[in-house]
């Protein structure tokens, strides 16, 4: 156990290397350069200034050594945009993406699950027909669309619920007023994530329900239910655990579209805004925490497939 | 599970009932930003640190409705004869947001940062006609220049707020990350009570402003990139006022609690022309593409009537100086074809101009990615053209790699593109021969030694003549081809008063003004 939990650190360190290393060629390559020096007003002294501080005035290569150099002490240096280092620039960040990742997270889980299960216990009904057809519908819709969508019937003219930010700004209203915000996003983040884990879920449960140790316990006489919600789910999880691993890094990393329709300060909208800006030491820094998230992620999940499957654990 | 289910509905229904969003803290005006701030006139050129900077930090002067500079920190000043410096009186017993007074030392501190380009300085080029400012006594400043300057009072009210000489004194401006991400320290109407990142800026009322008390108790800037979203906020009572493109005005006309107003801006929107190529040298051919352009079309289309159409590249705002005794450049393809003919470009036989050599009238027009008033302005034009058989095929881009890889080392054909500029006719920067920001190109030596007049004479009266004679000469020699003035659509609460009549940026150097109707909101 330790031993693979080593490897695996292993591993996700040299992924995090070459990651980086990728990064950097593809931003430098990119056309544009940091958003800093696209100003038409710029004169030619004033630019030679703005890049000399900013050390883009050297080789990518000498640039590229010295960020390798301060990011093994663990300085991954200031942001262009935000002047702030970028660790910190991302840590104030990183709470709110957590709790809207984590609530669609849970969302994702605790109605993709059942839904799915559900749905297989009655292959054909007109459950199975809705959800599966749903879920379709779900994974089709781009976020921003579903996003816009539920702003103007919740919030523009229900007026039920916020259309955006994480709180009230400039009252303090507290959790409940945090609850209100989180609604929409986090359903809109958790919408195609939520019809997978159906998708998934549901295939590896009419699986499951035609392996004959599940003909073996209905013999028994073991309630259908039973059957189902017991050792129907805990044998089909194993894949689906897999499945929702893979959301990890789409939570966390690709919410930028959600948090930018609900103007979330989110660090999805954070790593944009780098690219964009061609903001180096930031989109370095984004893109090694959310690796290291994926990393992270990827292990866990693995780990949580040896708990519910001891054949894996033996492998 | 339905025990379950039912426990969610009820725990919803109390979430989403029991508080119906106060439609707007009753005294809190809430405008967007699209980017984080960074609190420092002097370093920061985006426009999300402009316009709070705007409010933050008042400059010696502010322009009125008019665009007229009038009092703000300084109360008065006077040019020298010779017009070789000016003294500024500043306003006495003014104090900083910490309560230590403002002097004529923060003045002197502000410009030397200013001139300074190691301090990371933005805001040089915009004052690189003065040499220095001494300190007369500590109410009064003397700006000495290098040359006659007319600008100086415009641009001392553009973005050159005042910073605090004793809290920044001693250290690299971008060095102030403290003071520059969080808490910041200025003489305006409202001083910094908190910042969110990502999400929120909150100002709040400075009891001891110098100027008329604050009209509403606290400011929050929110930081809504997506306009799509800040529409939707606006709709929702979530914000009070924001700018939109003419492509959102479908989602605000006619909408309860919005109204739409508008106002004309100091820009011109043009087609640049790389005068360097041989395909555009000639100013017959520039003035030809000019006449083939539908103008009136463009603005009544992609900009629903919200734009002024042109003469030259002095906009309509600037009421002082535009040419108003000459009407818009018309929309006269014969013209255009004819004169493309007496520079030697004929149609041949598929309609597309030919040169002697027979070369083709075929370009590349670059437009930056996104905003569709641009994209549907670059379309236009290339419909335009082509009927008059030049072949313009749209090329579109990321505006920082468009200005970054094209348009800064001139390796373009033409662009759709636009300039901002300071409440002031001078545009020695784009349009005489050699300067860093004539990406055009364009050289024209009487209009050199116009725009050299224009920004040393003094005297309004000589002054408007000055630019009317560049006015007139632009007819002739066009060193672009400006497509529109456009005016700024701004969308409000119908709650909100008090609004200026200026564009946004220039309106928050009046925040003071800004209030709410007081017919209380049913709670």
């Amino acid at each position: 156990m330790i031993r693979f939990l080593l490897r695996r650190l292993g591993h996700g360190l040299f992924v995090l290397f070459v990651v980086s290393t990728v990064t950097f060629a593809i931003m430098s390559a990119a056309p544009g350069g940091p958003s800093l020096l696209a100003d038409p007003k710029l004169s030619v002294a004033e630019r030679a200034a703005i890049e000399s501080r900013l050390g883009i005035d050297q080789p990518v290569t000498v640039q590229y050594t010295r960020w390798l150099g301060r990011a093994v002490r663990g300085d991954l240096g200031a942001s262009f945009l935000y002047q702030t280092s970028s660790l910190s620039t991302i840590g104030s960040r990183l709470p709110q993406t957590l709790l809207l990742a984590g609530t669609a997270l849970l969302l994702t889980i605790g109605i993709g699950i059942p839904l799915g299960m559900s749905a297989a216990a009655r292959p054909g009904s007109r459950l199975d027909r809705i959800v599966t057809s749903s879920s379709g519908i779900a994974l089709a819709v781009p976020a921003f669309w579903l996003g816009m969508i539920l702003i103007l019937v919740f919030a523009v003219w229900a007026r039920l619920l916020p259309a955006g930010g994480a709180v009230t700004e400039g009252v303090s209203l507290g959790l409940l007023d945090r609850l209100r915000h989180l609604i929409l996003p986090a359903l809109v983040l958790a919408a195609a994530g939520c019809a997978e884990v159906v998708r998934y879920t549901r295939s590896a449960a009419l699986t499951t329900l035609a392996l004959p140790f599940v003909q073996a316990l209905r013999a028994r006489g073991i309630s259908p239910a039973r059957v189902l919600w017991r050792h129907g789910l805990r044998h089909a999880l194993v894949s689906v655990v897999s499945v929702i691993g893979l959301q990890l890094p789409r939570l966390v990393g690709g919410a930028a579209i959600t948090e930018t329709v609900f103007s979330w300060p989110g660090m999805g909208r954070l790593g944009v805004e780098a690219a964009l800006g061609r903001d180096y030491p930031l989109v370095m820094a984004v893109t090694l925490v959310v690796s290291a998230g994926v990393v992270v992620a990827s292990i866990m999940a693995d780990l949580a497939q040896m708990l519910l499957d001891p054949r894996i654990r033996t492998a | 599970m339905t025990r379950c289910v039912r426990a969610m509905c009820m725990s919803l229904s109390l979430l989403l009932g029991c508080t119906r969003a106060p439609a707007g803290g009753d005294d809190t005006l809430r405008l967007p930003l699209i980017n984080d701030p960074i609190f420092n006139p002097v370093i920061a050129p985006d426009i999300g640190s402009v316009m709070v900077n705007k409010v933050l930090f008042p400059g010696l002067v502010r322009p009125d409705e008019q665009l007229r500079p009038v009092p703000d920190l300084a109360v008065s000043w006077q040019a020298a004869a010779d017009g070789m410096s000016w003294t500024f009186v500043l306003r006495p017993n003014v104090t900083w947001h910490d309560g230590a007074p403002f002097s004529a030392r923060d003045v002197k501190f502000t410009f030397d940062q200013i001139l300074d380009l190691a301090s990371g300085s933005r805001l040089r080029s915009d004052f690189s006609a003065v040499d220095g400012v001494d300190i007369v006594d500590s109410l009064t400043v003397r700006f000495r220049l290098k040359a006659p300057f007319a600008p100086l009072l415009p641009l001392l009210g553009y973005n050159a707020g005042i910073l605090p000489e004793h809290i920044l004194k001693g250290r690299k401006l971008t060095d102030a990350v403290a003071f520059n991400r969080t808490t910041p320290v200025g003489t305006g109407p409202f001083r910094i009570e908190r910042v969110v990142p990502g999400a929120s800026v909150t100002l709040v009322r400075n009891a001891s402003y110098f100027g008329a008390a604050p009209g509403v108790a606290r400011m929050v800037f929110k930081v809504v990139p997506d306009i799509n979203a800040q529409v939707a906020q606006l709709r929702a009572g979530e914000l009070d006022l924001i700018t939109i493109e003419p492509a959102n005005l479908g989602s605000v006309e006619g909408v309860a609690g919005v109204r739409v107003l508008q106002v004309p801006v100091v820009q011109h929107w043009y087609v640049g022309f790389n005068a360097s190529t041989p395909m555009f040298s000639s100013p017959i051919v520039r003035r030809a593409l000019g006449f083939a352009v539908n103008r009136q079309a463009i603005a009544a289309g992609v900009l629903k009537g919200y734009a002024d159409l042109p003469g030259g590249t002095i906009p309509v705002a600037l009421r002082d100086f535009y040419d108003s005794a000459a009407a818009p450049v018309p929309y006269a393809p014969d013209s255009a074809r004819r004169l493309l003919a007496s520079a030697g470009w004929n149609p041949g036989p598929d309609g597309t101009l030919k040169n002697a050599k027979g070369e083709p009238f075929a370009f590349e027009l670059l437009v930056d990615k996104g905003n569709p008033t641009r994209e549907q302005s670059a379309l236009a034009v290339q419909q335009d053209l082509g009927k008059i058989g030049v072949r313009a095929t749209i090329r579109t881009m990321e505006f920082a790699a468009l200005v970054r890889d094209r348009v800064l080392p001139a390796t373009y054909a033409a662009v759709l593109i636009w300039w901002t500029t300071p409440p002031d006719p001078d545009q020695y920067a784009f349009y005489v021969t050699g300067q860093d920001n004539n990406h055009v190109k364009w050289s024209n030596r009487t209009a050199d030694s116009l725009l050299s007049l224009g920004r040393a004479t003094q005297d309004p009266i000589q002054r408007r003549a000055i630019y009317t004679a560049f006015q007139r000469l632009e007819r002739d020699d066009p060193p672009v081809l400006v497509l529109f003035y456009p005016r700024e659509i701004q969308a409000a609460s119908t709650r909100l008063e008090g609004i200026p009549a200026l564009g946004i940026r220039d309106a928050l150097r009046h925040s003071e003004r800004f209030r709410f109707a007081r017919q209380d909101t049913i709670r």
